[in-house]
């Protein structure tokens, strides 16, 4: 496992296989962090510009001695996201308030609340983008190749060393003494490193080429699919990929089914039969009839027994009535609603029967008479079985009984301690 | 261990390569999880139960997509069950890797770098599980691109103002900075990778991943302010996400689910789960890898005790929530709550509040914070108590909502649970598979803050 | 962190001495300067001291907001083991014993409401509760909101809040003598469980004191965002109050760049979690648009108080935000002091926008019984922001008696001179 032991390699031990072309620069190693950082003060102090420190994480206290600059990284992230910012509010306001403006629960075309939990991400992301991108560029990488790769030594930089490198190109770059100065620092080793020769080793092989060629015809292969896709027709049918979910096995209401005779999907109800809950049984308080002495019906006198009157429910009769009868039978029940009145105005004729009339139909009427022509209407009126319930409609009989007397009040009804009140 | 090499030669001359020997030792710690030939045989065990999950779970989404939403168990009223429950359940898991990774950072906790690596791995793979369930949960993700804002022959736009929207923004936001962050902080240690590996694919690959890392100074400088503002950058971001999740619900209008605490609450019980599915991988983890010496127990320690205070701050929003139920003076708010408690599924609400509340204050006793099996436990229960919480929010507040007629109950079927299941999988499978092959700690950072990383300095 | 450890330089000066007296001076004479002023303002307001004691709740929660944001960070310094702010702790603390000042400058606002005034908090107004007539307004609070239950509240939460200052005050300072390490680690234990208490006894003071204001409003996130926003203002108080210690000669080693740096990353980072819950809480009430929680909004959204609105938005979050976001704002003192000074400013306007819409209520009587009409009932009538000199003269009054209270507890040490980490501390450093 341990395949590098520092005390083996001696000073200037150069790769014994690989030809050696023109000197690169030196490399130094240290022994502790704290060692590197000293040298990297002297090497800076002696002048030199084109210099690196190299360790297996960030040593902290280097950036001083080596006299770097603090990145513009920050400002650029800055930048970014504000452009993030922008961005995405323009994205949202383009989209939905200008291009196609769309109203979304009450709330304004434009309307920036909901606008800012995707302004923030965008603002982040592009923020990330900048960090991340723009700290590989600016620390130049991938960079696939490097001429301290050459040597052993700079492997165990992504795990134990220390080094110090210089580079030939430096101004103050003299093999002799550019040593020595970093032995004098403290390095344990120092090692030159020579690029190499060869001139295949400058140039890309050509298979990487051909991998970049291929991958990028490849990656054509889907938009060109689309833009034939777009500019030629087909009669070819929609291809269904999960076929159960566009043609289900159902009939939909009122389409044909060829399966019973008729040729109608819509069954109607089976004779004899009927749905849960709507049995009915007790005609008195369903129908308004009462079987009372001799068995046979007739309308109903009275209220149903099984219904509990009082002001509650002459409270919801008068709401009901409001709304159901009132349009036609007036809120006073003499027959003049908002409809009549509207209908005359127009020159026609529309009927609605004086409720209140004491010599008219209803106030003759038994209670099971009212009930059955709210319930299946009468002449021109229609039944209103469907709208309203059962016990509903004997609120509103109740009511049109309050009305009648109501309408038709004499001397009599007034309490007796207030009668020399009313004149 | 290495420190024994230190003390014996501190008062004799100091020996050449003594302090290099801490590092080395590092790196051949966590190295050798990669590059030992055969891995652990509980590894493959594990690999094996993950992948039969994940095939379950691919089973059943095939299903899913061949039969439409009603294979599972949701309904018009319940329209939202264990789709949704399991997103919120997944997106909160992942929020522990981004507070280790940026908030720890940034409050310089410097415990963090033993397990940041593998906690930012596993947001990722949260992140992942829980992207499955927004796009299947529509039913029709053959056009789940339409979400993307793009120029198209119907003329059409997403609704921004929809908090769905917000959702896609956000998850995609959160899911790319943490690839890049992962990935950016990986890449000192790919280049440890790169240079110790003896055979070429590897060196190839790891090469490649490694972008020529050469650990220059310079290159340090801009890596640690990018480190820096990544981390500054993720902090808002890790707010945001589980914040929009939140939105989701609370921008409606359904008791229960509109409540202005709703963000912080949702942000402390996703750190919550989070750092009780970080224990529950890691906690195994360290002894079948031997990382016991990397990760210490006063980390496992430390992270019980951010239990301690999520979970508190889960039980304080649960409180207020309910306070003010009662404050309001709002009919529904408060049937909702009663309800909560005393209605059908009253058992999800106890187990919400005995898991989250109540089972994580045994970690008050140091006993409980340092054996691996009450840890292990008592985090399992954690992460079953944060499960049924998003399910006691989205599943009981529909089941009773303002309409008497649309009241319904809820159970799961076959299909719902084998997806549970197979994100399951699909989570571990990639946990196991990064745990193998890519570099578990973070190796640069654990040797900066080794005491030898200081050494040699005159000051 | 470096480590190479410093100790206390042998000439720094860290003892309170006069510099006590000039705080309790200085906060002596504002306090009975403006606070004579108010008491004029207020009469010759005639509107029955309404208007002074609106102004009243605003500056007095202003002034609590600081001693809470201080005793929380003293506990979380303790909870976390934090290290760099050991040598501000002391400070910290000082700010937190202002409680029973603060405590005696609430009675205020208690006695009131305890002989009958209704006027502040219409909750307490007898026929507030009256089902009937002002069924709109109140519902079913009549258990949590009246007066004397409200009385015994103030008096456990202030029972609270003086013990958790003392406890840790109290071992601090007998570290200081003693150099015990062991009381750190007491503090520390400790901290954790004080830590609940702490957290529910700042939400429900906040539901009581500035929530119910308008009774028939509420937000869940409310006490979050006190939270925030009284953490703001102590970090702002901390920066400036550091700075007027070491104008005056002391702690000038003590306290470095790096830590101003660091203060000025909480007020930074305190300003986001701010703006985030009061995104939070504005986003979801307007989006729902429920018409007793909207109305909250409506009204600062749609009336004259729309400027106030954007002067908290922009002046309490953007402004600031942008300009704490660079390292040079936070390390060059003045722009530090600059932003310390401004925040403290705006979160006493954060205070003033929730606290002065609801003093626009009336009430007519109607067969003999009190009928509450006004913003937060949906009265849709646009009240102008009506701004009063007693709204300012009631602040410093009341700036006046937390600096009094400051005074008085600065004795002794500055610093916590037999801290275990106040060496680490000391020689503290960003990267």
């Amino acid at each position: 496992m341990d395949k590098h032991n520092p005390h083996d390699e001696t000073a200037h031990s150069e790769p014994a296989e690989q030809p050696n072309g023109e000197l690169y620069g030196v490399l130094a190693e240290f022994d502790t962090p704290g060692e590197l950082i000293e040298a990297a003060r002297k090497v800076r102090d002696a002048g030199y510009t084109e210099f690196d420190c190299y360790s297996p994480f960030p040593v902290h206290g280097i950036d001083e001695a080596m006299g770097i600059k603090r990145t513009i990284l920050p400002l650029l992230v800055f930048g970014g996201g504000f452009t993030g910012l922008l961005l995405g509010l323009l994205l949202q306001w383009w989209t939905n308030a200008y291009d196609w403006p769309w109203l979304i629960s009450g709330k304004p075309i434009w309307s920036l609340p909901a606008n800012i939990p995707i302004g923030f991400e965008t603002t982040i992301l592009l923020s990330v983008f900048t960090t991340f991108f723009g700290m590989w560029i600016l620390n130049r990488l991938p960079q696939v190749w490097h001429p301290f790769f050459r040597l052993d030594r700079f492997a165990r930089v992504t795990d134990d060393a220390f080094l110090l490198g210089i580079e030939a190109r430096d101004g103050k770059f003299k093999a002799e003494s550019t040593s020595e100065l970093l032995k004098n620092a403290g390095a344990i080793a120092v090692e030159s490193c020579y690029l190499d020769p060869r001139p295949e080793s400058r140039t890309v092989p050509k298979w990487i080429y051909a991998v970049i060629i291929t991958t990028g015809v490849m990656a054509l292969i889907p938009f060109a699919i689309i833009a034939k896709a777009r500019a030629s027709t087909s009669s070819e049918p929609h291809y269904h990929i999960f076929g159960d979910m566009d043609f289900q096995p159902k009939v939909k209401s009122d389409a044909t089914f060829e399966l019973f005779g008729d040729s109608r999907g819509n069954r109607g109800v089976i004779a004899g039969t009927l749905a849960r809950g709507s049995l009915n049984a007790d005609d008195t308080f369903y129908r308004g009839l009462s079987r009372a002495g001799d068995g046979n019906p007739s309308w109903l006198a009275e209220l149903p027994a099984s219904l509990e009157v009082d002001m509650k429910l002459l409270e919801r009769g008068r709401e009901r009535y409001d709304i159901y009868c009132a349009p036609c039978h007036g809120y006073d029940g003499r027959g003049e609603g908002a409809i009549p009145r509207r209908v005359k105005t127009l020159g026609g004729v529309w009927l609605a029967r004086n409720l209140v009339d004491p010599q008219g139909a209803v106030a003759k009427m038994p209670n099971g008479q009212l009930f059955n022509t709210i319930s299946n209407g009468f002449n021109t009126m229609m039944g209103y079985a469907a709208q309203i319930p059962h016990r509903d409609r004997w609120a509103i009989v109740l009511y049109v009984r309050a009305l009648q007397r109501a309408q038709n009040a004499g001397p009599q009804d007034v309490p007796a301690d207030c009668r020399n009140e009313v004149r | 261990m290495s420190t024994d090499v230190l003390s014996s030669d501190s008062h004799e001359e100091r020996k050449i390569g003594a302090t290099r020997e801490v590092f080395r030792q590092v790196t051949r710690d966590v190295a050798w999880v990669a590059e030992s030939p055969k891995p652990p045989k509980a590894w493959y065990a594990a690999l094996a139960v993950s992948v039969s999950a994940l095939l379950l779970g691919v089973y059943c989404v095939t299903v899913l997509f061949q039969r439409g939403i009603g294979v599972w168990g949701n309904s018009n009223t319940v329209g939202w069950a264990w789709d949704i429950t399991n997103f919120v359940f997944w997106i909160g898991i992942g929020h522990a890797g981004t507070l280790i990774s940026a908030v720890l950072f940034l409050t310089r906790q410097s415990w963090r770098t033993s397990i940041n690596r593998a906690a930012e791995a596993m947001t990722i793979f949260a992140v992942s599980a829980a992207g499955i369930f927004p796009i299947i949960h529509t039913g029709r993700p053959w056009f789940a691109w339409w979400m993307i804002p793009h120029p198209n022959d119907m003329g059409m736009w997403p609704q921004f103002r929809s908090p769905l929207m917000w959702d896609v923004f956000a998850i995609s936001t959160y899911a790319i900075t943490s690839i890049l962050f992962w990935f950016m902080g990986m890449v000192p240690d790919l280049a440890t990778f790169r240079d110790r590996s003896t055979s070429k694919i590897k060196q190839a690959i790891y090469g490649i991943l490694a972008l020529g890392w050469r650990g220059s100074a310079r290159q340090w400088h801009r890596y640690e302010r990018a480190y820096l503002i990544l981390a500054a950058l993720s902090t808002p971001l890790v707010f945001s996400v589980h914040s929009v999740v939140s939105f989701d619900f609370a921008t409606s209008q359904l008791p229960g689910w509109h409540t202005t605490i709703f963000p912080p609450y949702f942000v402390a019980g996703a750190i919550f789960s989070g750092f009780a599915m970080v224990l529950t991988l890691m906690v195994p983890a360290r002894y079948l890898f031997n990382l016991k010496h990397i990760i210490k127990d006063s980390h496992i320690e430390a992270m019980c005790k951010i239990i301690i205070a999520t979970g508190l701050m889960v039980g304080l929003a649960y409180g207020i929530e309910f306070f003010i139920a009662g404050y309001s003076g709002n009919l529904y708010e408060q049937f909702t709550f009663i309800n909560r408690m005393f209605g059908p599924y009253w058992w999800a609400y106890f187990a919400m509040v005995s898991c989250n509340v109540l089972i994580p204050q045994f970690f008050w006793f140091k006993k409980c914070r340092t054996n691996p099996y009450i840890i292990i436990i008592l985090c399992i229960f954690v992460n079953i108590g944060m499960w049924f919480e998003r399910f006691v929010i989205i599943g009981t507040s529909l089941v009773r909502s303002f309409l008497p007629s649309s009241w319904a109950m809820y159970s799961p079927t076959f299909y719902d649970i084998g997806t549970f299941i197979g994100s399951f999988g699909l989570f571990l499978t990639m946990f196991l598979l990064f745990f193998r092959y890519l570099p578990v700690i973070a190796i640069a950072e654990v040797k900066g803050v080794q005491p030898e990383a200081h050494a040699g300095k005159a000051h | 962190m470096s480590n190479a450890e410093k100790t206390l330089h042998p000439e720094e000066k860290f003892k309170a001495g006069k510099l006590a007296g000039s705080f309790t001076k200085t906060g002596a004479g504002l306090a009975v300067a403006f606070g004579l002023i108010s008491v004029l303002l207020g009469m010759s307001q005639g509107d029955h001291w309404k208007r002074f004691f609106f102004a009243y709740v605003t500056a007095w929660s202003f002034v609590l907001s600081l001693a809470i944001g201080a005793l929380f960070f003293v506990m979380l310094h303790h909870l976390v083991r934090a290290r760099w702010s050991t040598v501000l702790r002391r400070l910290a603390e000082i700010m937190a014993s202002t409680f029973p000042v603060l405590a005696v400058a609430g009675l205020g606002i208690l006695i009131p409401l305890l002989a009958g005034y209704g006027d502040l908090y219409y909750w307490a107004h007898h026929d507030a509760h009256n089902h009937t007539i002002n069924h709109h307004l109140i519902s079913k609070l009549g258990w949590w909101l009246n007066p004397s239950y409200f009385a015994i509240r103030y008096v456990i939460y202030f029972a609270i809040y003086i013990a958790l200052a003392r406890t840790f005050i109290k071992k601090s300072r007998e570290q200081d003598e003693s150099g015990d390490p062991e009381l750190s680690n007491r503090m520390r234990v400790l901290s954790a469980p004080l830590m609940i208490v702490f957290s529910f006894n700042t939400v429900f003071i906040s539901f009581d004191v500035l929530m119910s204001l308008a009774p028939k409003w509420y937000s869940t996130i409310f006490g979050v965002n006190f939270f925030g926003g009284a953490n703001i203002a102590f970090f702002a108080a901390l920066i400036l109050i550091s700075l007027v210690v070491q104008r005056s000669g002391r702690l000038t080693r003590a306290i470095t760049t790096e830590h101003y740096h660091d203060l000025g990353k909480w007020l930074f980072a305190w300003t986001f979690f701010w703006a985030y819950t009061a995104f939070s809480q504005f986003m979801l009430i307007w989006y729902a648009n429920l018409p007793e929680e909207t109305i909250f909004y409506k009204y600062r959204m749609f009336s004259e108080w729309q400027w106030v609105t954007i002067a908290v938005a922009v002046g309490h979050f953007a402004f600031p935000f942008v300009f704490l976001l660079s390292r040079w704002t936070k390390r060059i003192l003045p722009s530090l002091s600059f932003f310390a000074v401004w925040q403290l400013v705006f979160h006493w306007v954060d205070l003033y926008w929730n606290v002065m819409p609801n003093y626009h209520w009336e009430k007519t009587q109607v067969d003999g019984q009190t009928v509450f009409s006004g913003p937060m009932m949906g009265d849709p009538i646009m009240h102008s922001v009506g701004f009063s000199p007693v709204d300012v003269t009631m602040w410093l009054a009341l700036a006046g008696v937390f600096l009094f209270a400051v005074g008085r507890s600065m004795t002794g040490n500055l610093i916590a001179i037999k801290d275990p980490h106040l060496p680490s501390s000391l020689s503290f450093e960003n990267y």
